[in-house]
Formats: C-alpha cells, structure tokens, sequence
C-alpha cells in the first residue's frame, strides 16, 4: 500500500527523517512509535502530502503523492485539528466530508449508525458546533471522520491522546474490529505502548528520525519496547 | 515588565509568516502616514485661513463648533477601520502577571495609532497660526489639551465600541441625524457645541470636564476588559447553541461544488469575522453618495466608484480567500477535492454579492445616468476580471484567520483593515485606465462600454484563468500549509 524509498526531510542543516526503505503491505495495521521529535508526524505529513521531501518519494498504491492527486481517493487522515472545521455541527461535516467521497446523505447516516457508542451521546445531535466541543470529542468526530466513507487506507496521529480511558478502550476495540471486517490498512502512531502493541500487526519505532526497530508484534514485543525506551534514559 | 510585553509584540512581528510582505505593507503604509501628515497640515492652514477670509467669520469658535461632527464621525470611522492591538492574552493569564497590567498594557498600545497621531498634524499647525495670530497664548494651549483629552477619549470609546455594535448604529443615528437638522436649516447643533469646546480657551479650569470624561471612559474600557479577560468570557470563547440546522438543500443544484458553497455560506453566518465582510459589501453601496458631491464630480472617479459600490463584498471577502479555510487547509488538502471546485465556490460567492449589489445599487439612477453606468460596467468588470483577481492575490496572502477564538480580547477583529485596501488598489486602476482610452478614442460612453466588454472578456475566459490560478495554488501548497499552522499572526 505504502512504498517509501529514500526518503528524507531536512530544515536547514538538521535532518528530521531519513528513511531509506519502508513498505507497509495492503491490510496491515501499522504502528508508529517514538519520541517527541522523532519524526512520526513529519512522516505522515510527507505520506499525505503535506510537506515537500527533501529527497526520495513516498508512494501510495504506486502513487507518486507529491505528483498525483488521486492517492486522495483512497486515503482518509486525522492528524490534528487542523483537520476539523470548527464552524460546522459534528452531522455537517461528516455530511461534509463523507459527500466528497460521493457519499448520499442516507448512507452517511447509516454508517454514522455504528459510532453511537463511540460518541457515548455526546456528539451527535448535541446542536453545538464542533469549535465548542471538548478535546475529547473533538478528537472522536476526526477519527470517526477517517472511518464511515470506507477508504482502504486510514492515517491517524495519535488517536489515543486527549480520549478518556473508557474511550482509549471502545477506540483500541474498534480499530481491531474495522481492520480484521474491511481489511482496511491503518497507520497509527501513538506514545502509548500497551496501546499501540494491542492494535497493531507491526511496529516500527523511530528515534531521531530513523526506524530503529521493525517488529511483527507479538507477545514479547511490549517488554522489547520498554526495554528500548528505557535504554534512551 | 512593559519591556517585556513589547519584547513580545516585536518578536511575533518579525517572526511571523511572511515579515517580507508585511515590510513592504509598512513601507506603503508609511506613504499613506506621509500623505494624510501633509494633507491634515494643509487642513489647518485652510481651516483658519479659509474660514478667517471666505465667511469672515472667527476661525477658533467655527472650528470648535464643527468639531463635534469630527469627533463622532471619528468614533464611526474607528470602528470600521482601526484595528485594536494585539495582545495575545491567553497565553499571558497564567504567568505572574496581574491582570490589570495586561489590560494597561492594551490600552495605553491603543493609544499610539493612526487614529490619534494624524490628529497632532491638524492642531500643532493650527494652535501656531492660532499664536501667530494673536490668540492667548494658555488659552490656545488649554483648548489644545482638551481637543487631546476628547480624541482619547473617542479612542477609548472606541475599544469599547468593538464589542458592542449598538452603540456604534446610535452614533452614526445621532450623527446622519444632526447632519440632516442642521442642513435642512431646523436645529443648528453648532450653535451649542461652540460655546462647550470653547470654554476650556476662555477658562483654563474648564479642562477639567474633558479630562474627567477621558479617565472616566478609560476607567470604562479598563473595567470592561478587566472583566473579559476569562478564557469563557463571551469575549474569548463564545460559546452559542446552534440556532437551526440549516440543511441548505437549495445548493444541491450546484454538484460538488455545492459542498463547498454550503461550508461558505454557514462560514459566513456562523463567524462573525466572515459576516464583517457583508457588511462591508453593504456600506460600500453606499460609498458612492460622497462622490456624488460637486467636487469629485469627474468621470475618472466615477469609474473608481462604480468599481467599489458593487464590489465591497467581493473585495473584503475574496481578498481572505483561502485564509478563511486556514484552520482546516490540511484537511483541505487532503481530502479528493478538486481545487477547481474549491475555487468556483468561492468565486461564485463573489460573483453573487456583486450581482446582488448592481440591482441594489440602481438608486444612484436619481444622480445621474454616467453615475449608474459607471456602476453598471464597474459591476461587470467585477464579475469578469476582478472575481479572478482576488482569488488570485489571495494565492499570496497567507494570512492565518483563526475563526474559532478571533472574539479574543484585544485581537484582530476586523476583516477589513488598511492592508485589504491596499491589496485592492491595483484592482482599481486597469478598469480607469480602460476608460481613458476609450474616452480618447471616442467618449466618455465609449469608455464605460469598454470596461464592460473587458469584464465579459474575462468572464469568457473564466475556464482559462481558473486553470491557471489553480496552478498558483498548487504551486504555493506547502508554503500555505505553513504559514496557516503559524497562528496568531
């Protein structure tokens, strides 16, 4: 699904991601861990487009992004709030951006349907505009945004922070449930480590703008990226 | 501590997104200073002068009576035009500050602007002739330190106007109203206000009462920001239930594009920052009736006119375009959306506030037919040319709007600023030039023809220009992207 070759951004002098060869296969679920400054977000940024390589090229389903457009017919994101529209009731903009994925409303609405316990009641109907919502639910409408119009590719930037615990468990269940029933690819990256192992097929950590470690998760893989943070100490 | 807070104002100046632009803004800015310090100097000589020598009459009490159109219109020209300080408060809330501080800080800021200043180039010149010519030396001086005191206290007046627009339809009521008494001859307010701003020559103890009226509305201003300057106050956070769901099916006809125009149109209703520019397409319907008078009665600015009567709208909102997305550009970018789609909702827009306000604007009929067709093919070279070239400046603003907490004390409330008028002047001078050449090579007919076929000529070609502002776009993506994730700028 996603194929990276070479790929690295530079400001000025300091270099903040060098990748030289990553590709994430159609239906995995893949995880991104590091620290601050890591280069998680530059990464995804350079996925979506949304800043310019300084070398190298990401492709997506064999898209150039930085070339053609039409990698964004398949690909759903949420990466901040940058990616919400404040003045728009949470029903308008999924109607928003579900109608430009040629979605009719009544259908929007249906997949709408599955969420309800997602939003625990305070989201939909709430005649508020998404600007007056708390973080929290903020963060819900992006994520279940990325979700109803059915993109085989979903990007999310830490889908965990700022979520109650209760939420953090319905999200981590419902990322499982949607990745194993659509064979949907998901990128993730996170900060949390038991909740990143629980969801993901693979993890990748980056230190410093480089994969330090590329595991297929399985038991033992919590313990290992403990260890390894540890050792950052 | 003050240091610091300028220390503050200085960096965010110069580390904003793009300080070249904006050094060039000052530099133009600077010209207009440097235009109105001599026109204002002028004034004065003219003032007394005129005054002493057309009417025979006394210049100091014709001057102070007159003075309190000058004051009120002031209080209305501030509210549209000056901008408040930016004092980025909430960041400053939490840090061992006290409040009354950062409010003193805001409004002793506000005082050093534009506003205030031009001020000193009329009476500095005009207390020297008043010298020269042998007035009271502390009179004129207690008279000059009056007129100070009332200019702050519009300046104060004002902070507090911009959060309350009643007040401002009540001065502009009492003001068009004393104009009318006065012109139709029924009620002379002068006859009472003369005697008021004249006090203070003749009697020095009467400094006082402008005085006492310019701490009592700073103490006003002071007590209303001091109260605002909570994170859930109306004026940092407005907090409001949606009033109606607003399913705007009507649009439906539009395709994909439709999308677009729905998200516009609740932008504009729903932010009050995005509402100013309607009203500016409304005042400037109006803009006109200065221009009806003798004096500026030449073709030339006809054609001026008739492009800013119908284009108010299109000019304070197309200017802002894509800024008025800045806050979700990345989702924007990300989502399958065509940028021509993008761009022919905004276009639309425009191009209906301004076939909206050609059939408003048909009341300048009564003046003259040269008025209306200046209107008429203004209206059109709107639609044809400059529909494309505002969105086509826009590419280049990349000015952050922050729709979601720009009601901040202090902040950057009005969409329409010196900036937006000088982005516009190009707009303004192909379609004057247009009509001189067709006013030398047959009439002043002739002309306005011209213009309007210049404006079909573009609407023509829409497909075309569209294509290629669409690749500006594209072209200047991440350096958008970038400045629109610089906030507060």
């Amino acid at each position: 699904m996603i194929d990276i070759n070479l790929l690295s951004k530079k400001y000025g002098e300091q270099t903040v991601l060098d990748i030289d060869l990553l590709n994430i296969p159609s239906g995995q679920t893949f995880g991104l861990v590091g620290n601050n400054g890591a280069g998680k977000t530059t990464l995804f940024s350079l996925i979506l487009d949304l800043i310019e390589a300084t070398t190298g090229e990401v492709k997506n389903n064999e898209i150039v992004v930085s070339k053609d457009e039409h990698w964004k017919n398949h690909t759903a994101a949420f990466v901040d709030e940058q990616f919400l529209i404040g003045y728009l009731t949470p029903e308008e903009y999924f109607y928003f951006v579900g109608g430009l994925r040629n979605m009719k409303k009544d259908a929007i609405k249906s997949a709408l349907e599955p969420y309800k316990d997602f939003f625990h009641g305070e989201v939909l109907g709430q005649k508020k505009y998404i600007r007056d919502l708390s973080k929290g639910n903020q963060k819900k409408v992006g994520i279940v945004g990325t979700l109803i119009s059915n993109t085989p590719l979903v990007i999310l930037d830490e889908p965990f922070a700022n979520l109650d615990p209760t939420t953090q468990i319905r999200l981590k269940k419902l990322l499982k449930e949607e990745a194993s029933a659509t064979g949907k690819t998901f990128l993730i990256s996170s900060h949390d480590l038991q909740h990143i192992t629980d969801v993901c097929d693979r993890i990748v950590v980056l230190n410093k703008g480089k994969i330090v470690r590329d595991v297929i998760t399985s038991s033992k893989t919590l313990k290992e990226l403990e260890a390894f943070f540890q050792e950052q100490l | 501590m003050y240091k610091k807070f300028i220390y503050l104002q200085w960096k965010s100046f110069f580390r904003a997104a793009g300080v070249a632009s904006k050094l060039a803004q000052k530099i133009l800015i600077g010209v207009v200073w440097a235009y109105f310090a001599f026109v204002f100097s002028g004034l004065a000589f003219i003032a007394f002068y005129g005054i002493q020598e057309e009417f025979g009459l006394d210049p100091l009490p014709t001057v102070s009576g007159f003075l309190i159109y000058a004051f009120a219109l002031w209080i209305v020209i501030r509210y549209f035009i000056q901008k408040m300080p930016m004092v980025h408060v909430q960041p400053l809330l939490t840090l061992p500050l006290s409040k009354k501080r950062i409010v003193h800080f805001g409004l002793a800021k506000s005082t050093i602007s534009f506003f205030n200043i031009i001020n000193l180039f009329f009476f500095i010149p005009f207390g020297f002739i008043l010298l020269k010519e042998d007035y009271n030396l502390w009179g004129v001086i207690s008279w000059g330190l009056s007129i100070g005191c009332i200019i702050l206290t519009t300046n104060f007046l004002n902070v507090l106007l911009n959060s309350q627009d009643r007040l401002l339809l009540v001065a502009t009521a009492i003001l068009l109203g004393l104009f009318g008494l006065q012109y139709y001859e029924l009620f002379d307010i002068t006859a009472f206000s003369e005697p008021v701003f004249m006090a203070p020559y003749y009697q020095p103890l009467w400094l006082l009462a402008p005085l006492a009226l310019m701490i009592f509305s700073y103490r006003q201003s002071f007590e209303h920001f001091l109260k605002k300057l909570y994170m859930d106050s109306d004026e940092m956070r407005p907090k409001k239930e949606v009033q109606r769901a607003t399913e705007l099916k009507w649009l439906d006809g539009f395709g994909r594009t439709s999308f677009f125009l729905k998200n516009d149109i609740r932008l504009i209703v729903r932010n009050k920052r995005a509402r100013m520019a309607v009203w500016m397409g409304v005042a400037f319907l109006f803009y006109g009736l200065i221009f009806m008078m003798d004096i500026y009665d030449y073709p030339l600015t006809k054609v001026f006119v008739g492009i800013f009567v119908t284009g108010g709208f299109l000019f304070s909102f197309g200017q802002f375009v894509p800024s008025w997305d800045s806050s979700y550009y990345a989702l924007m970018m990300t989502q399958n959306v065509p940028y021509k789609e993008y761009l022919k909702s905004k276009w639309w827009l425009v191009v209906v506030g301004t076939l909206v306000s050609i059939p408003l604007a048909s009341f300048y009929i009564f003046f003259s037919w040269e008025s209306y067709f200046a209107i008429l093919a203004g209206g059109i070279y709107n639609i044809g040319v400059n529909a494309h070239m505002v969105l086509l400046s826009g590419a280049y603003t990349r000015t952050p709007i922050d729709l979601n907490s720009m009601q901040r004390a202090f902040g950057d409330k009005k969409s329409f600023n010196a900036k937006t008028i000088l982005l516009g002047i190009p707009k303004i001078f192909l379609p004057m030039f247009i009509f001189y050449i067709g006013v030398l090579v047959h009439s002043k007919l002739m002309g306005f023809i011209l213009i309007g076929v210049v404006g079909v000529l573009g609407f023509a070609l829409r497909n075309l220009v569209f294509d290629w502002i669409e690749k500006v776009y594209q072209n200047e993506k991440y350096q958008t992207l970038a400045a629109y994730k610089q906030k507060n700028t």
